[in-house]
């Protein structure tokens, strides 16, 4: 059996249907990445806002771009980041506040972006005629490997780099202070009591 | 819809939008990462977006959105090794907390 | 608008000097350079000798030595009637200006080499013995050469711009040795006042030298003689020019309405009053115009104002030094008279007469003035001469030597204030100058009475000095009676050699050469002298009156043994109203010093806070406000700082929407 050239009753191809639920998922979960109170929370709504991206990065026509989003997004940097929460969440649990006092400047710059963005992106005259072109991984390789040989040496470097300057950082020094905070160093003080 | 580059871009833009205030307005350090992540999602998007519909550079939007991932998962590591760092120092995630820079 | 003289004429009246040979411009460099080496070493080094006053003593006796042979040889006619110039080197050369740094040697500047020199040398000696006490002595002669250097530069100078640095040099000089007591009150005040006064004059000075280069294009004063006089300029121009540089002369010569000067720089040394204030210094003035009288004589209504001023100089001075009870103050108002006599000379045409009493009355007054340095260092630093009287017993050198200055200064014939003077009313009343003259002759006839006056509350009569001082009176050391000595000889010989025969005199054949274009121009002729006749009447007059003044001043104020009628003296100032009004206003120098107070102090006191609260409030309120305002701003955009990420965050896209939004607004 197959599938109808449209989606019933709502007339539209099964492609839009697929983008806009991918779409839906996306933001949606991006949204409850930024509004939400919990910050463990947070993290995992990240993880389905990456998934959602990497549904439309297949309907776009690149399964290895996909690919590669959940592996390194997922896979990696959702759970760096789950690690982070888990170090440095507060025992008081979650803060008072979610958002700063002046998040309503902070929101208000953002629609204006957006709007600005929405706006030159409707009045530009694009030049393509709909079709989706999809590069396959062996295109993909022999580009990076060949054209763009220098630029992944030099990233293999830096994430070295990085490696090694998170390692330095992020490595506890015994012989500095706990805190050089006053306030957090009252609170230490009256936890302990 | 889904064979209109404008669809994948104004999706990027909200992306974008969405992580810009996430970013300027959570009070966690590790919350404003997460925007940042955002943010770069939304500029992938639109590379591979871009790509997709312009046949001759579809290869080329592919690897530069590969480096983007790296260079995003080198900065997420940099980032949460400087956020504990700080959070030893100061025994919170909350950035307004953080007023060593006006000093 | 027309010139003087063609071009053709130009160049036949004027005759540039020749050039100067090698030796003589090597003896030239040495009589500038050793007082100059004398005065760096002496500034440097001096303080730690124990005769401070040897490096600078033996530098301007080598220099004297030096000069005199320069001059003889320039009198003797070696380098010819126009003398001779060198160029030593290119002074400052920007666009059309080109000041060299040469000098010129002519009869004139031999003349007054001998005057600078001896007199300077001779001062230098006496100052060995009158500042042996002071502490500061090595100074002193240290400053004493840096203004021989000045001046000896002035003479020589070939170029208007050297000139004027010479001039502010003197000046300089002048102020740090009237100063040279700086810790007293007056000393300090006095060369303020002298430098203050100077520099008003010195500005119209330099200005009148700009419009000089402006409407000749030169510096050299031969070159700039023949430009002024074939160029086209207006007569006005001419003349205000020419008042210019006489404002500059009558400031350094201390001529109404500079003449406040003078008298307070006797607060300074007294040698510093024979050299400076006396002999040389104020009579660069008379000098500089006597070297300029190519420009002058085109300017005929300028040299009216010469004549006018110093005439009222001449009277104005001698009323004043009728009264005053300080030795040097009389000495000093008496320097102004004959001052005045020299510019009523310059004025009328005269030159050759102006050049003349400069040198007589050069030699007369540094005598004079080393003279009361005697006295007063005799009576132990008194000067008032109230309390001085019946001196000639004790100091006898001082008083012949002074006895003989006075009569020269008085114009007593066959001294050398007799020839000069004389020649100048002579020549002043032959040149038509009649009311000039009357003047002339009743200021000889005052000049004869305050001497006397002088001579006798000083010397004769009745002792009036401080019982505690009067055993102690001693006549003054051998270094500063020499001196005196050998200034008394020129006083009483000068006018014998130079000055004869009357009417045809060596001097005149020696000045002939450099006055003669001005006297040209000017168009003066000298009518054939009369011995017999007109020129022996106006002499007989002049004599007479100077006797009379005399006479008066002995029977009121006694001479060697006779009796002094002080009480006369006192009832006759106080007899009515008008003369004692008279006798006050003399007294207070006809309340010229109370006018500039009120003119200058209080007026312009008034002015200059006026000013100065413009620039408290305005000037300096808009430039702190600059400031103040700068720190307000940092301190309230401080605020933006927060230290806060997100703050700068936010920051950056703001800064982006703003962007974008211009972008997107351009391109539609």
């Amino acid at each position: 059996m197959g599938l109808p050239e449209t989606v019933p009753y709502l007339d539209w191809r099964w492609d839009d249907l697929v983008f806009l639920a991918l779409a839906g998922v996306m933001l949606g979960s991006a949204l409850l990445v930024v509004l939400g109170r919990d910050i463990i929370r947070s993290a995992l709504w990240l993880i389905l806002s990456f998934a959602g991206l990497a549904g439309i990065y297949g309907l776009l026509g690149s399964p290895f771009m996909a690919i590669s989003q959940v592996l390194v997004y997922i896979g990696a940097i959702a759970v760096l980041i789950l690690f982070a929460v888990m170090i440095t969440a507060s025992k008081r649990g979650p803060a008072r506040l979610v958002f700063q006092r002046q998040w309503w400047a902070g929101a208000i710059a953002a629609i204006l972006l957006v709007g600005l963005m929405i706006t030159t992106i409707l009045l530009t005259e694009w030049p393509h005629n709909g079709q989706v072109y999809a590069a396959d991984a062996r295109e993909i390789a022999l580009t990076l490997f060949e054209d763009y040989l220098f630029a992944f040496e030099v990233l293999g470097v830096l994430l070295l780099a990085a490696v090694i300057g998170g390692l330095y950082l992020a490595k506890r020094d015994d012989d500095m202070p706990q805190t050089n905070n006053p306030r957090q160093a009252m609170r230490d003080e009256e936890e302990r009591a | 819809m889904s064979q209109s580059l404008e669809a994948y871009l104004v999706l990027s833009v909200l992306l974008f939008g969405i992580g810009t205030f996430g970013f300027l307005a959570k009070r966690n350090a590790i919350a404003m990462l997460m925007s940042i992540e955002l943010m770069l999602n939304a500029v992938n998007l639109a590379i591979i977006a871009f790509g997709a519909f312009t046949p001759e550079l579809a290869a080329q939007a592919s690897t530069i959105a590969l480096f983007v991932i790296a260079v995003a998962a080198g900065e997420a590591t940099v980032g949460l090794a400087i956020v504990i760092a700080i959070y030893r120092n100061h025994r919170t995630p909350l950035v307004d907390e953080y007023a060593s820079m006006k000093e | 608008m027309s010139p003087i003289l063609s071009a053709e004429e130009g160049g036949e009246l004027f005759i540039p000097p020749q050039v100067a040979g090698e030796l003589e411009s090597l003896l030239v460099l040495l009589v500038l350079g050793l007082p100059l080496a004398g005065f760096l070493l002496t500034g440097l080094v001096g303080r730690r000798l124990s005769r401070p006053w040897i490096i600078s003593v033996a530098a301007i006796v080598a220099a004297t030595l030096i000069a005199t042979y320069l001059a003889f040889q320039a009198l003797g006619g070696t380098y010819g009637e126009h003398g001779i110039k060198h160029i030593y080197y290119t002074w400052i050369a920007v666009g059309d200006l080109r000041v060299e740094f040469g000098y010129v040697l002519d009869n004139l500047s031999a003349l007054m080499l001998i005057v600078v020199t001896w007199i300077g040398a001779l001062v230098h000696v006496y100052s060995i013995g009158y500042m042996a006490h002071d502490p500061g002595k090595w100074r002193f002669f240290a400053y004493l050469n840096l203004f021989m250097f000045s001046m000896l530069l002035l003479v020589l100078a070939s170029s208007y711009l050297v000139v004027f640095a010479a001039w502010e040099l003197v000046g300089l000089s002048s102020y740090l040795l009237i100063g040279f007591w700086y810790t007293k009150r007056a000393p300090a005040l006095a060369s303020k006042k002298a430098f203050l006064v100077n520099r008003v004059a010195d500005h119209s000075f330099l200005v009148g030298i700009m419009a000089i280069f402006l409407l000749t294009g030169t510096m050299d004063f031969f070159e700039s003689f023949i430009e002024w006089n074939v160029a086209e300029v207006d007569p006005l121009i001419r003349n205000a020019v020419a008042v210019l540089l006489f404002a500059g002369a009558a400031g350094k010569s201390a001529q109404f309405p500079f003449h406040v000067w003078l008298p307070d720089a006797m607060e300074g040394p007294t040698p510093v009053s024979a050299l400076i204030h006396a002999a040389t210094m104020v009579n660069a003035g008379v000098y500089f115009i006597a070297r300029t009288t190519p420009i002058f004589a085109s300017a005929p209504e300028a040299l009216l104002a010469v004549a006018v001023m110093g005439t009222f100089t001449a009277v104005l001075a001698a009323t004043i030094a009728l009264t005053q009870k300080d030795i040097k103050r009389v000495l000093a108002y008496s320097t102004l008279s004959q001052l005045g006599y020299m510019f009523v000379a310059l004025g009328v045409g005269a030159w050759l007469a102006a050049i003349f009493h400069l040198m007589a009355h050069g030699f007369t007054k540094g005598l004079l003035f080393l003279g009361s340095g005697s006295v007063i260092h005799a009576v132990h630093e008194e000067q008032d001469m109230t309390r001085m009287g019946a001196l000639w017993r004790k100091i006898p050198w001082t008083h012949a030597t002074f006895l003989i200055g006075a009569l020269s200064l008085a114009g007593i014939p066959l001294f050398a204030g007799f020839f000069s003077k004389d020649t100048i009313l002579d020549e002043a009343f032959v040149l038509g100058w009649w009311p000039v003259y009357l003047i002339g002759v009743l200021v000889a006839g005052l000049t004869g009475f305050y001497m006397f006056r002088l001579m006798g509350l000083t010397f004769y009569g009745k002792s009036r000095v401080d019982p505690a001082v009067e055993p102690k009176i001693h006549e003054s050391p051998a270094t500063m009676v020499g001196p005196l000595v050998a200034l008394a000889i020129p006083t009483i010989f000068l006018g014998l050699v130079i000055g004869l025969p009357l009417g045809d005199s060596t001097i005149k054949h020696w000045l002939e050469p450099v006055f003669h274009p001005g006297e040209v121009i000017l168009g003066i002729t000298f009518p054939e002298y009369e011995f017999i006749g007109l020129n022996g009447g106006l002499i007989v007059i002049s004599v007479a009156l100077a006797a009379l003044g005399i006479g008066v001043a002995i029977w009121l104020f006694g001479v060697f043994n006779t009796r002094a009628r002080l009480e006369t003296v006192d009832s006759l100032a106080r007899r009515d109203r008008v003369t004692r009004a008279l006798y006050t206003a003399s007294l207070n120098k006809w309340y010229f010093d109370d006018l500039y107070h009120v003119l200058f102090f209080r007026l312009g006191g008034l002015v200059a806070s006026g000013v100065m609260w413009f620039d408290v409030h305005v000037i300096d309120g808009v430039v702190n406000g600059v400031g103040t305002l700068t720190q307000r701003a940092g301190v309230e955009v401080r605020h933006i700082q927060t230290g806060r990420v997100q703050n700068y965050a936010l920051d950056i896209a703001v800064g982006l929407v703003v962007v974008a939004a211009v972008f997107i607004l351009l391109a539609r």
